[in-house]
């Protein structure tokens, strides 16, 4: 092993940590929501003033709740309630669903990118 | 009507050199291994010992970064064909870190002084190439920022990972060597 070996591995090992944190730092605020559900569903609200939304699955309505920049599902007629559980979004990027009624949620943080492979 | 034995046989003739046949021969043995290894479960999707580069690092170090390009070039060319994977996704990944390491390794090898041993361009290498797979992916399939945040996770594997394979090297040049030496 030479010296320049040394100094990389001290280098790599030193900028770790660095990475850690510029990765992992807390994501940015999203500022609106994009609800998708059955039959071409889709709505897209701005998460600024609190409400009560009522989406049409294809069991019934998801209802959502926006409170402080935040969105939720607070009822929905499945019954695992996976959706319920997986609580507030907010930051730009995040998304739930309730599979068994169909409806999506995304929250983005203005300009939309795509999640998947496209072509 | 011409006599047929008087024709003569259609002959193509490819002229090589030593230098092309000692890349068919390191290539064919990357990429055994290159098959070898996508027939291990891995325990964290995205985690792969590339055990395929210690040969590419080996080579570099044997016979300099010419030929270790080919290698590495053509490792990922024919394991994809022999895999199926040719032109997917799989293969654009395997590529783009390709490309990335062997461009890490260009830099690395006209450094002035002694330079690297393998161990250094082996982790150099493995870096480079967890980053260039970061890039494509985010380029051309996922570009949603939360992919990065598997990012540092991957690179502290490739940093281990591009350690042991550089020890190995190390190992595995040193006999080469010594054999060498040995039947001159």
């Amino acid at each position: 092993m030479t010296r320049a070996d040394w100094i990389v591995i001290i280098i790599a090992l030193a900028c770790l940590p660095l990475v850690y944190v510029y990765n992992w730092r807390t994501q940015t605020q999203a500022i609106e929501a994009t609800i998708s559900g059955p039959d071409h569903y889709k709505r897209t609200i701005m998460l600024d003033h609190d409400q009560i939304i009522h989406v049409p699955g294809k069991l019934g309505d998801s209802v959502l709740e926006i409170r402080d920049g935040k969105i939720r599902f607070i009822k929905s007629p499945c019954t695992t309630k996976f959706c319920i559980h997986s609580g507030w979004l907010k930051y730009n990027g995040d998304v739930m669903a309730c599979l068994p009624n169909g409806v999506y949620v995304q929250v983005s943080g203005g300009t939309r990118k795509y999640d998947a492979i496209n072509f | 009507m011409p006599d047929p034995n008087t024709l003569s046989p259609m002959q193509i003739t490819l002229s090589t050199t030593r230098d092309d046949h000692r890349i068919a021969w390191l290539t064919a043995a990357a990429v055994l291994i290159h098959l070898f290894e996508s027939a291990i479960p891995t325990f964290l999707p995205g985690i792969k010992p590339g055990l395929a580069n210690i040969v590419v690092i080996t080579v570099l170090v044997m016979y300099g970064w010419r030929t270790a390009a080919w290698v590495s070039i053509l490792r990922v060319l024919v394991g994809s064909l022999l895999l199926g994977t040719f032109l997917s996704p799989t293969f654009m990944m395997s590529l783009s870190g390709a490309v990335a390491s062997v461009s890490m390794l260009w830099l690395a090898s006209h450094l002035p002084g002694r330079g690297f041993s393998a161990v250094g361009y082996s982790l150099l290498a493995a870096m480079a190439h967890i980053s260039g797979q970061f890039v494509c992916a985010y380029t051309l399939f996922i570009p949603h920022a939360g992919l990065w945040r598997l990012f540092p996770v991957l690179l502290s594997m490739a940093i281990v990972l591009g350690m042991i394979n550089g020890i190995i090297c190390l190992r595995l040049v040193n006999r080469l060597k010594a054999t060498a030496c040995k039947t001159s």
